[in-house]
């Protein structure tokens, strides 16, 4: 019995991850299919994999904080003529009528054309749930004003790191009298930074999660073991550049600057590709983090104060945003390529490292935060510093209204959902858990 | 649907750099409409009339495009009504071209052999103003990928500096073409020297509005 209400909960899981990959990861990419790098087919192809990684390798941090942070289960469980089969029963109900609701707000909103967040429809959603459950007080809301502020933060935090980074290859490199001279020099600066984003967030807490129990992968180790592999491809990046524009720097200036640009391109592939792993490993936990706190309840009868994520679960997710990406995200992925025709590669390098590095930063800290937004936030930043030919400040307003709609409109689903669910399901779980607890 | 692709407006530079070589394709046609006139092929100049008239009507089009997208919604790297500036200025040219190609349309004027050098060698230095105006111009994007500001558009300043003394030198022509015709009084009928004079001020103000054009661009790139 228990089996089926786990692998129905998985499918719920799945879904919310075909969800996520239908709409999201094609926006992961959009800097690399924009500047004309990759084509879609092959854009599709790298999302998946970069997804998939970073879903497995760095995924499971951000998990355990949307399912407790919000709500925090033993105060379910501390509830007066509650029992502890009681609460283990509502925490499985609630959290998989979370699931459904995100998951049934998202395929909605998508239908509709709104831009919305994956991570913000699963926060209002459990948010949602612990209201209904337990009431108003049991939802953590210094936490959730933490989550909230977060996603202000996470697009400026992104755009004004953006705007720096650009500012320093315009200022650096395109704006030099000799600009290919100048990339030979500095482009491999950026490659740095870029390695060390990336590398940072694999290794810091990602790896060290895989690779469990090693005494001496310390912290400052992983921060000096990234900084070096960073440094290694600065210097390979140098060679291979100094070969391809040598003898560059007497052509005319245009002439030059498109050899700058094109040393760019597979820059601009590495760090969306980087967008796609960060999101990866950011949005998967919107899936598999209510799946994995079902799965343990269901599975011990006990609530417990941390729960680890399966590997299994984490491969699921993984899986699941894979297969929403090739069943349908193609299609928003070629929305995405053929819609932007104003980016290069030089400022979607600058737009991918920025929006990288916050949303790991982001997911170290536990923040659930907005792939799509960040990556906004970085756009518009470059727009800020002169650097696109025209951006819309108008989906700003979008975004925001889509925050003010998303949080309530699932919370209430997963409010009815989660009656229902109680007036229909109760018992038969509670039997379970009675079952495997005892 | 997507959130990215709705951020990126579509950039007016693509087409400002379409729209600087459609106009410069109408000021092509001025040599074409000069030697037909002397070969006195009447049907010749009513086809390239149709033909510049065509071309204006498209960069017309093109201007519209550029407007379009320079909505209030956009964030832009230079001032959005300097550019509009520029390319109704920029359009102005086409127009020019178009009224000397009407003149020589409205009536079969036979153009006295005396002038043919001097009306040549006015629309050659007319040409070295649009040409620096062209080459300028189709250098937007390029603009644009440098944020319109270092060594790049330093090259672009350089190039519309000498934009006025092309000017000047086409304006010095323009008065001894003008001497030259006023002295054929007498020797070639009055209605014909009212429509070589006419000719004149029509091929003066292409260079004057490509001027114009030149100094809005190079305000755009000192503003920076």
């Amino acid at each position: 019995m228990d089996i089926i209400i786990i692998t129905a909960v998985a499918l719920l899981g799945l879904y919310m991850a075909w969800n996520i990959g239908a709409n999201d990861v094609a926006n992961s990419m959009a800097d690399a299919v924009g500047s004309k790098a990759i084509s879609i087919k092959q854009a599709v192809i790298l999302a998946g994999i970069c997804e998939f990684s970073g879903a497995v390798l760095v995924g499971s941090h951000v998990t355990d904080t949307v399912r407790k942070g919000i709500v925090d289960p033993s105060l379910l469980a501390s509830m007066p003529n509650i029992t502890a089969p009681d609460a283990a029963t509502m925490l499985v109900i609630g959290m998989t009528a979370a699931l459904l609701s995100a998951a049934f707000w998202l395929h909605f909103s998508s239908w509709t054309g709104m831009p919305v967040s994956t991570t913000h429809s699963i926060v209002g959603a459990v948010a949602g749930f612990g209201i209904v459950a337990a009431g108003w007080e049991s939802v953590n809301w210094g936490k959730m004003s933490q989550i909230v502020a977060s996603w202000f933060i996470s697009p400026v935090a992104g755009g004004l790191m953006a705007y720096v980074l650009f500012r320093f290859i315009s200022k650096y490199i395109l704006e030099r009298d000799k600009p290919a001279r100048a990339a030979i020099k500095f482009a491999p600066v950026v490659v740095f930074m870029m390695a060390a984003v990336l590398t940072l967030g694999t290794i810091y807490k990602g790896l060290k999660h895989v690779i469990k129990d090693i005494p001496w992968f310390t912290d400052d180790l992983a921060l000096v073991l990234s900084l070096t592999i960073a440094l290694a491809c600065a210097i390979v990046s140098h060679i291979i550049i100094r070969k391809k524009l040598a003898g560059k720097e007497e052509l005319p200036i245009s002439k030059q600057l498109n050899y700058v640009e094109q040393i760019f391109t597979p820059i601009v592939i590495i760090s969306s590709c980087a967008v796609a792993f960060a999101h990866g490993a950011n949005d998967v936990a919107n899936s598999v983090g209510p799946l994995a706190a079902v799965v343990h309840v269901i599975s011990t009868g006990t609530i417990e104060m941390k729960v680890g994520v399966p590997f299994w679960i984490l491969m699921l997710g993984g899986t699941g945003i894979v297969i929403g990406l090739a069943t349908y995200g193609y299609r928003v992925m070629h929305t995405v390529g053929t819609d932007i025709t104003e980016i290069t590669p030089s400022r979607g390098v600058a737009a991918d490292i920025a929006a990288t590095a916050v949303v790991l930063i982001c997911t170290r800290m536990k923040l659930p935060v907005s792939t799509t937004h960040t990556l906004v936030g970085a756009i518009l930043g470059i727009g800020l510093a002169r650097g696109l030919g025209g951006v819309n400040r108008a989906v700003t307003k979008k975004i925001f209204g889509s925050w003010i709609i998303t949080v309530p409109a699932a919370a209430i689903l997963a409010m009815i959902l989660y009656q229902a669910g109680n007036f229909f399901l109760f018992d038969i779980i509670k039997s379970i858990i009675l079952a495997n607890g005892a | 649907m997507s959130l990215i692709s709705d951020l990126f407006g579509k950039s007016p530079f693509g087409p400002l750099v379409e729209h600087s070589k459609t106009v410069h394709e109408c000021v092509e046609l001025i040599q074409p409409l000069l030697e037909a006139l002397i070969r006195e092929d009447y049907e010749e100049i009513h086809f390239l009339q149709d033909k510049i008239s065509e071309l204006e009507y498209q960069a017309d089009c093109i201007k519209h495009e550029v407007r379009e997208q320079l909505s209030k919604r956009y964030f832009m790297p230079v001032d959005k009504i300097e550019l509009e500036r520029f390319v109704r200025r920029q359009d102005k040219v086409a127009d020019m071209v178009q009224d000397f190609a009407v003149i020589l349309m409205i009536r079969n004027t036979k153009l006295h052999p005396s002038l043919h050098d001097q009306f040549f060698a006015f629309i050659n230095q007319i040409f070295q103003v649009t040409g620096l105006l062209l080459n300028a111009a189709v250098e937007f994007q390029n603009l644009a990928e440098v944020s319109f500001s270092g060594a790049e558009a330093r090259v672009v300043l350089s190039l519309l500096q000498g934009i006025g003394e092309e000017e000047w030198k086409a304006d010095r022509l323009a008065r001894t073409l003008s001497k030259s015709i006023y002295k054929l009084e007498g020797e070639e009928e009055t209605l014909n020297i009212i429509f070589y004079e006419k000719m004149l001020l029509a091929l003066g103000n292409i260079a004057n509005q490509a001027e114009n054009a030149g100094d809005i661009l190079r305000t755009i790139l000192v503003q920076q």
